[in-house]
């Protein structure tokens, strides 16, 4: 099997997929080959997801291995955390990571902390897969990405996928790796036909299986001038905002993170060695995020480096559901190209 | 059934259409995951339509070439259009 860090040793072929279909692919794979790999969630059977994740699963493996469940995330987060200490490999959706609240001691202290408490007597083997950001009116309680939340506590690692090609390595990686796993997939990217994505997410994928190693953020864009690091749906709007400022002759670097524990840091520090200014974007909130993060690692380590650097995330308010006050706090493209400017003009 | 022009065979909104949407006359294209001039087989997904917000996908009738896309994404169509060709091969 390759491993497809580079993309080096893949033959993508003629065949496209949308970011939902090549998640699927990579689970349904997974199901084949090893038969301790379940799905459990919210409308993950009949429905197939309510953004897809799990279409078309349970019309192959049954409900024994593809379960719809009630309303009770601590109940059934918790059942697959047992699971998985038992050996069995599941892949449990948190159907909004919104919903966290209800859950978050099975979430922060048992999944992400029995491996540490059980002094390795234990390992929890868990994907928890679930749905984040706005941009459909959808309010305050559905529209939350949560990056920080989930990667501010030790003991989980946090996938982020941006395209269908990435999204199908990671769910393979994401499955057999014996640790926790977060996986944070943007609804927006998701290719749904009432929600449709923008272009860049639909891809070429291969039809045989590849990994992608955590921890190996993707250059998205190569430039000199700055270096914007971001994830997800923003992957999509920063390449818009690089391809408005070549126009200008700015030459933007556009770092897609895809993970965020662990956190490929090379990639980020050799960049804004080569350009000097950092701009960080990110669909969560600007305090105690990822973009106060990111600058403290680069300042940590490269600060002679960095001639200025910019932040572009969520103002710190609760995500409205009026569409264009909605537009008004989520950063766009614009919004990427203004900093961009504000960071090489200091 | 498959319409036929010359050499190729069309692949045809009509033949997928729900048996619940008989009232529906209009879809459309949501996905192309095949790109014109690919290889496909017979019953490979060529690309997801939506009638009623429903979401259909659509499979090549024949093995072949995907050789026109005719409705792209984000195109609206009749029942019965004629969503592609397909060089039978």
């Amino acid at each position: 099997m390759a491993d497809a860090e580079t993309g080096a040793g893949v033959e993508a072929g003629e065949r496209d997929l949308t970011m939902s279909r090549a998640m699927v692919e990579a689970i349904e794979t997974e199901m084949r080959s090893d038969e301790d790999v379940f799905v459990m969630g919210e409308d993950v059977a009949d429905y197939g997801g309510i953004f897809d994740s799990t279409e078309g699963l349970l019309e192959e493996f049954g409900r024994e291995r593809v379960m719809d469940v009630p309303i009770s995330e601590t109940s059934f987060v918790g059942a697959g955390v047992g699971a998985a200490q038992q050996g069995m490999r599941p892949i449990v959706e948190l159907m909004f990571a919104d919903f966290f609240g209800v859950c978050m001691d099975q979430i922060y202290n048992q999944m992400a902390k029995n491996t540490y408490m059980s002094g390795g007597g234990v390992s929890v083997p868990m994907v928890l897969m679930t749905a984040v950001g706005g941009t459909y009116s959808d309010a305050a309680q559905h529209s939350q990405t949560l990056y920080g939340t989930f990667a501010h506590l030790p003991g989980m690692k946090v996938v982020v996928p941006s395209t269908a090609y990435d999204a199908k390595g990671l769910m393979h990686n994401a499955v057999r790796d014996d640790d926790p796993v977060v996986y944070m997939f943007h609804k927006r990217l998701m290719g749904l036909g009432w929600m449709p994505a923008p272009e860049g997410p639909k891809t070429a994928v291969p039809e045989d299986e590849y990994t992608i190693s955590f921890g190996s953020a993707d250059v998205k864009r190569e430039g000199s001038d700055a270096t914007v690091v971001t994830l997800g749906l923003h992957v999509h709007r920063a390449l818009d905002a690089a391809e408005s400022l070549a126009e200008d002759g700015v030459d933007a670097e556009v770092i897609d993170l895809r993970t965020l524990v662990p956190l490929d840091e090379e990639t980020i520090l050799d960049s804004v060695a080569k350009t000097g200014r950092l701009v960080v974007v990110d669909e969560d909130y600007r305090s105690f995020g990822v973009t106060g993060e990111i600058i403290a690692r680069a300042a940590e380590s490269s600060l002679g480096d960095l001639e200025a650097v910019e932040r572009v995330a969520v103002p710190d308010v609760p995500i409205p559901y009026a569409r264009e006050l909605e537009r008004a706090v989520l950063p766009g493209a614009e919004d990427v190209e203004a900093a961009v400017r504000s960071a090489i003009d200091e | 059934m498959s319409e036929m022009a010359g050499d190729r065979v069309a692949v045809d909104s009509g033949d997928v259409w729900p048996a619940d949407a008989d009232d529906i006359a209009e879809g459309y294209v949501a996905t192309w995951f095949a790109r014109e001039g690919a290889a496909v087989e017979a019953g490979e997904t060529l690309c997801e339509i939506q009638i009623e917000k429903v979401g259909v996908d659509v499979p090549a009738p024949v093995e072949g070439r995907l050789a026109e896309i005719v409705a792209p994404e984000d195109a609206e169509f009749e029942r019965g259009d004629v969503l592609a060709w397909i060089e039978p091969g």
